[in-house]
């Protein structure tokens, strides 16, 4: 029963992705004060990028048409790390958060290279910048999940978000908020969202994913977009169950999962609103001073990481 | 009636810790009107913490007083300050001398320390350690905003910020000051506030700036 | 009756490396003779490996005494500490001797072929030496061996002023580095009475606190500079480049881990640990060695010299499991200690595979494109392809991705420092979780490092026209370098196989340790990991369509060139941005013609990186010797009388003192 939970949980994740990118768009264009596109839309963008044909560049070796499937295999096994509704995962309990975070860089690894590989400037601008960024926010990331798990004594994420559901909500102490601002933060940069990199932009002067996938088409290009939304989506979900798990189904039973969907529906909708927000309101940053706003980030981690030895007393 | 003062009781411990997180985003702020929203949030925060205090301690006085922070310290001085930047016409910049990074650094090691220097002694008086650890880190990153930052404006704000914890400590430590003293403070505060804002105007009428590193001029 | 045979199987080893391998080669000048020589060098390593095996996976223990032929003790065994580093050196020295096969008759001529075969064979010989080593004098006889060997390898490869005066210093550093060793095994005596190695053990409780540190420091220093930690790590970048490729990577791959072998034989197994703060002295080496590594690694275009900081790199990251370690020791948590320990010999072992096969990469490339500048290279992948996928996995390895064998060990260093919270020291529990920070910055500034790597190297369009008309690799090379990919593929989905001895291993040198439980789990976990990525990856690639040809889009040029592709230089640019204040960068951009600047005919750029420490840390030291000697020259007047005086004055001074001494 728990397996086919977990299973649920990751179709959740992955299957939920688009509707995610596209409620948070919709909330944009909202802001904005415009129509926007249907919240559908990115499913249908999947699907026609499906159907169409892939190109390969002439100069392209093996690495290039295999990046993005990578991109997607890897993105997949990081969801498997991922609480929904239940506190546990498929591998939650066997692996500890370096895995979510690793998995995730050697997919980021493959579609840099796949961008080198394209032989033009664009690829080789993205991958450089993503470089840089992805480097910077690599600390930051580990050390907001390190504090956490210290303070839970537990490594394995499903541990981590049991003990949080054992306290109440009052309980949260300087640490969760160190450690939830600096990994708030570091989903920003680690998804392209606004203030490090815009998702909608075709600027050379500032793009780092879209650089990246510049090149691919098709199917291909398909893969690599719907990655990246089930990336935004589980690190959304991470970032719930570690902070504010309260509501999953303990005990496994029909009703009381149906009532966590709803609730996690509820939260996830308060971080789109929030995702949206912060796009709209905060202007993108230069790209050198990405390396401030990380720096920040891994600032508040390192410190969120001191306060334990304070807080557990 | 017992729910109500563990509430307040889990409020005025927890609550307090959001008080660093205004003030690690102040030191990162890049913008003087940033740095004004924070304040007027770091002293929401603190006004809800006066109320909860009332409620815990029912004394009708604290209603007062944190009536007086809500009017001044949440809206008037904040409402002050956006004008004065609106009239003033200076760059938007808080020009500081550290980078962010650093200031955060900064601003963390200050709050370990005045956490680290609490928490030594506070099992033996009865005190929310994390409140009194908040109102010397405001103390401290007080000073350290006014240190570090070149704008006139932004030693102000420094100034205030410096406030808000001498007021927090008093709250945490003698449960509320008298009321009359603590009007006597606010207008303190106020005349100050007054005076620094004709001489940030003489500054740049006379400078036409309002970076105060280049006061050294005036040296005889 | 095994016992007997793992002897006569070691001892063959030892005869056909020292003896009869060099023997045949010098002797002989024929090609059969040759290929007899270079079977038994790789046979004998394959033998070796097993003796390895069988000490390392079982129970078998070896000892061989020579005392009876030498003046001072010398003796040779295995423990299970010794087979790992023997398993370490047979599992790498048979690819590289592989791939030597086609490089060294590619490169050298009839004459210095058969020399640089008995050299590499002496090289191998003394490393062995080093690490069965079970007397000190043995010890320090393999391990001045191994410094003179490896420097006559570099001296092979060709003869100009600018190599002697590497070499010179390579030297020099050694034999410094080597003379603090000597000091911290004679330290000792006056309480062993004995240099063996089973004596120095005994005798080691009851050696006084202060000497104690005096030998650990010395050890630290000695070890330190053979193994290339900052800022004793001077001669690795100027050395490691300029070797053959086979050599260098038996230097990077090999060579240093016996630095390692030797730390750890001296911290844990003689002295057992000790206050933690010899913990936190490796523990900040480490991480100096592996953040200024990385970063002066990712500023580099020369692909060998690249790979030369990043064993700096690496270094740094086992020093980090080794420093660990101690501070576990000393705040007693027996159990954890060994975890970072664990971590530390299996980052050795990882390195040494995928450094060797970096470095063959290197010389493939270099093979067959006569350069390993990356600015000069380009779309290899296409035109080597099992070159390219196998320094691909290297890439992958050493970056630390799971799958392959670099995630495994720097897993269980993130769980050791994490592991550190649970200690019930302040410090310990502020400074370890925070070094979780510094190697994942260190695995980040890996991974943009071997994607520039990797990307300029062999992907994109060729730079120049020897890489247009690049040729896939020999049978051989390809066979060599395969063989590592494998190894490093198998560690990295299969840990289970070296972490079981290598639990029992660390239980020897740490009393009272079990077997970590991280040991356990991440060879559950790693296999379903590789079902999830690799399962999903195989769909994705068998449910897509086929894929069309087509030109990448040149913004509305007819043709883009591979000048237009991002530059080695140009990736790392934002990174050595961020990070100026290391390099502090001099700058110079020059346009020609001056006088008119926004017309030129050419720009050149050129941006060199001034932070040294030949300047502020070696500069004082240098001047003080020149003056010492100086100094001394007054007493070389050549005046033969002086000379006599001299020897009369000693001669003096020498009854003086035995009457005194009385």
């Amino acid at each position: 029963m728990t397996t086919v939970i977990n299973v649920l949980q990751a179709l959740i994740l992955v299957l939920g992705a688009p509707l995610v990118s596209g409620i948070v768009s919709k909330i944009k264009a909202w802001i904005q004060r415009r129509q926007g596109a249907s919240i559908w839309r990115p499913y249908i963008e999947i699907a026609k990028l499906f159907r169409k044909e892939d190109l390969v560049p002439p100069s392209a070796s093996w690495v290039f048409r295999f990046a993005p499937k990578v991109l997607f295999g890897t993105t997949i096994c990081a969801v498997a790390f991922v609480p929904v509704v239940h506190p546990s995962a498929l591998l939650a309990s066997r692996g500890d958060f370096f895995f979510l975070v690793y998995v995730l860089a050697l997919g980021r690894f493959f579609l840099s290279l796949g961008a080198l590989d394209g032989g033009s400037a664009f690829g080789g601008m993205g991958a450089s910048r993503e470089a840089l960024v992805s480097t910077l926010a690599e600390a930051p990331f580990l050390l907001g999940l390190v504090a956490i798990s210290i303070l839970a004594a537990h490594a394995d994420i499903a541990g981590m978000v049991m003990w949080t559901l054992q306290r109440n909500v009052f309980d949260i102490s300087a640490v969760h908020i160190l450690a939830f601002t600096s990994l708030a933060m570091v989903v920003l940069a680690e998804t392209g969202r606004m203030p490090v990199d815009n998702p909608t932009t075709h600027l050379e002067l500032t793009m780092i994913h879209e650089g990246m996938v510049l090149e691919y088409s098709g199917p291909s290009l398909a893969l690599v977009e719907w990655a990246s939304a089930v990336k935004l989506h589980a690190l959304l979900a991470l970032l719930i169950s570690l902070f504010g798990p309260w509501g999953m189904a303990s005990t496994v039973s029909v009703w009381g999962t149906g009532a966590a969907l709803l609730l996690y529906l509820a939260k996830v909708t308060v971080l789109m609103i929030l995702l949206a927000l912060v796009e709209s309101v905060v202007a993108k940053l230069r790209m050198y001073l990405v390396p401030d706003f990380l720096g920040v980030a891994a600032a508040v981690s390192a410190l969120a990481v001191i306060f334990t030895t304070l807080v557990k007393g | 009636m017992g729910l109500v003062a563990i509430a307040t009781g889990k409020f005025l411990s927890s609550f307090s810790v959001f008080l660093f997180l205004t003030v690690l985003l102040m030191v990162v702020a890049r913008r003087i009107s940033t740095s004004v929203l924070l304040f007027s949030l770091q002293s929401a925060i603190i006004t809800a913490e006066v109320f909860a205090m009332g409620v815990r301690e029912k004394l009708a006085a604290a209603y007062v007083v944190g009536a007086l922070v809500l009017l001044i310290k949440v809206i008037a001085i904040p409402y002050a300050f956006f004008r004065l930047v609106d009239r003033l016409k200076s760059p938007r910049d808080v020009k500081a001398s550290t980078t962010p990074t650093q200031s955060v650094f900064i601003a963390g090691a200050m709050i370990y320390l005045s956490y680290a220097a609490v928490h030594s002694f506070g099992q033996t008086v009865h005190v929310p350690e994390d409140a009194l650890a908040a109102a010397v880190a405001l103390i401290l990153t007080g000073s350290f905003l006014m240190v570090s930052r070149k704008k006139a404006l932004m030693q102000m704000l420094g100034l205030l910020v410096l406030e808000n914890g001498i007021f927090l400590a008093a709250l945490i430590t003698t449960f509320g000051m008298p009321l009359v003293i603590e009007i006597g403070i606010f207008f303190d505060i106020l005349v100050g506030l007054l005076l620094m804002g004709i001489f940030t105007f003489r500054i740049r009428d006379t400078f036409d700036h309002l970076d105060v590193s280049k006061l050294r001029r005036l040296r005889g | 009756m095994q016992v007997v045979s793992i002897q006569v199987a070691f001892g063959f080893l030892l005869a056909s490396l020292g003896l009869l391998a060099p023997l045949v080669l010098i002797a002989s000048r024929t090609k059969r003779a040759r290929a007899f020589a270079i079977t038994l060098i790789v046979g004998s390593n394959v033998v070796g490996w097993f003796v390895a095996a069988l000490c390392f996976w079982g129970e078998s223990k070896l000892a061989l005494t020579f005392s009876g032929f030498t003046p001072f003790p010398f003796a040779l065994g295995l423990d299970r500490l010794s087979a790992f580093f023997l398993l370490l050196i047979c599992t790498v020295a048979v690819p590289v001797a592989i791939f030597a096969v086609s490089y060294f008759d590619k490169h050298y001529g009839e004459q210095r072929r058969n020399w640089i075969w008995a050299f590499f064979s002496l090289f191998l010989l003394s490393m062995i030496t080093v690490v069965t080593a079970s007397t000190g004098f043995a010890f320090l006889v393999g391990w001045e061996l191994m410094t003179l060997l490896s420097a006559g390898l570099i001296l092979m490869e060709g003869d100009s002023a600018e190599r002697r005066h590497n070499v010179f210093i390579y030297l020099l550093m050694m034999h410094a580095g080597a003379a603090a060793v000597v000091a911290s095994f004679f330290l000792f005596l006056p309480y062993s009475h004995s240099l063996d190695f089973a004596g120095i053990r005994a005798a080691s409780p009851v050696v006084p606190a202060g000497i104690r540190v005096l030998i650990f420091l010395l050890a630290f220093v000695g070890f330190g500079t053979k193994a290339g930690i900052i800022p004793l790590h001077l001669w690795l970048p100027r050395a490691h480049p300029i070797a053959p490729s086979p050599a260098s990577a038996l230097m990077s791959g090999v060579m240093l881990k016996t630095a390692v072998y030797g730390f750890v034989r001296f911290a844990f197994d003689f002295l057992g640990g000790g206050p933690s703060w010899f913990g936190y002295v490796v523990l900040v080496a480490g991480a100096v060695s592996g953040l200024l590594g990385v970063l002066y690694a990712i500023a580099e275009h020369d692909l060998k010299r690249l790979l030369a900081y990043h064993s700096v790199e690496n270094i740094g990251i086992i020093y980090l499991g080794l420093g660990t370690s101690l501070v576990f020791l000393a705040n007693h948590a027996p159990v954890l200690a060994a975890l970072a320990l664990i971590a530390a010999l299996l980052h050795t072992l990882n390195h040494a595979l995928f450094k060797s096969l970096l470095f063959l990469g290197a010389g493939a490339i270099s093979n067959a494109t006569h350069t390993v500048d990356l600015e000069e290279l380009g779309g290899l992948q296409r035109r080597m392809p099992v070159t390219g996928t196998a320094f691909l996995i290297a890439c992958c390895s050493i970056v630390g991705l799971p799958l392959f064998n670099g995630f495994i060990s720097e897993w269980l260093t993130f769980r050791s420092f994490l592991a550190g919270s649970v200690l019930l020291n302040t410090k310990a529990q502020i400074v370890l979780p925070l070094m979780v920070g510094v190697l994942a910055l260190i695995g980040g500034l890996a991974a943009a490092c071997f994607v520039k790597v990797f990307g300029v190297a062999f992907l994109g369009r060729p730079r120049s026209s020897e890489a247009e008309h690049a040729v896939e690799a020999p049978l051989l090379m390809r066979g060599g370098m395969t063989m590592l990919a494998a190894a490093c593929l198998l560690i990295g989905i299969l840990p289970g196989v070296l972490l079981r001895p290598l639990a029992s291993l660390t239980q020897v040198l740490i009393p009272g340790a079990g077997v970590p439980d991280e040991t356990v789990s991440i060879a559950r976990i790693i296999p379903w990991i590789a079902a999830i990525i690799l399962g999903v990856t195989a769909i994705t690639a068998l449910t897509t369509r086929v894929q069309r040809m087509a030109p990448t889009w040149g913004c509305g040029l007819s043709q883009l060139t591979s000048r237009m592709q991002y530059t080695s230089t140009a990736f790392s640019k934002p990174i050595r941005f961020v990070f100026s204040s290391v390099y502090k960068p001099d700058r110079k951009l020059d346009k020609l013609p001056t006088d008119k600047p926004y017309f030129p005919v050419s720009i050149s750029y050129r941006s060199v990186r001034t932070t040294s420490y030949e300047k502020a840390l070696y500069r004082p030291f240098v001047d003080l010797i020149v003056s010492a000697a100086h100094q001394l020259r007054r007493l070389q007047t050549g005046n033969i009388q002086v000379y006599l005086l001299y020897i009369f004055l000693t001669l003096v001074a020498l009854l003086t003192f035995l009457r005194f001494q009385r």
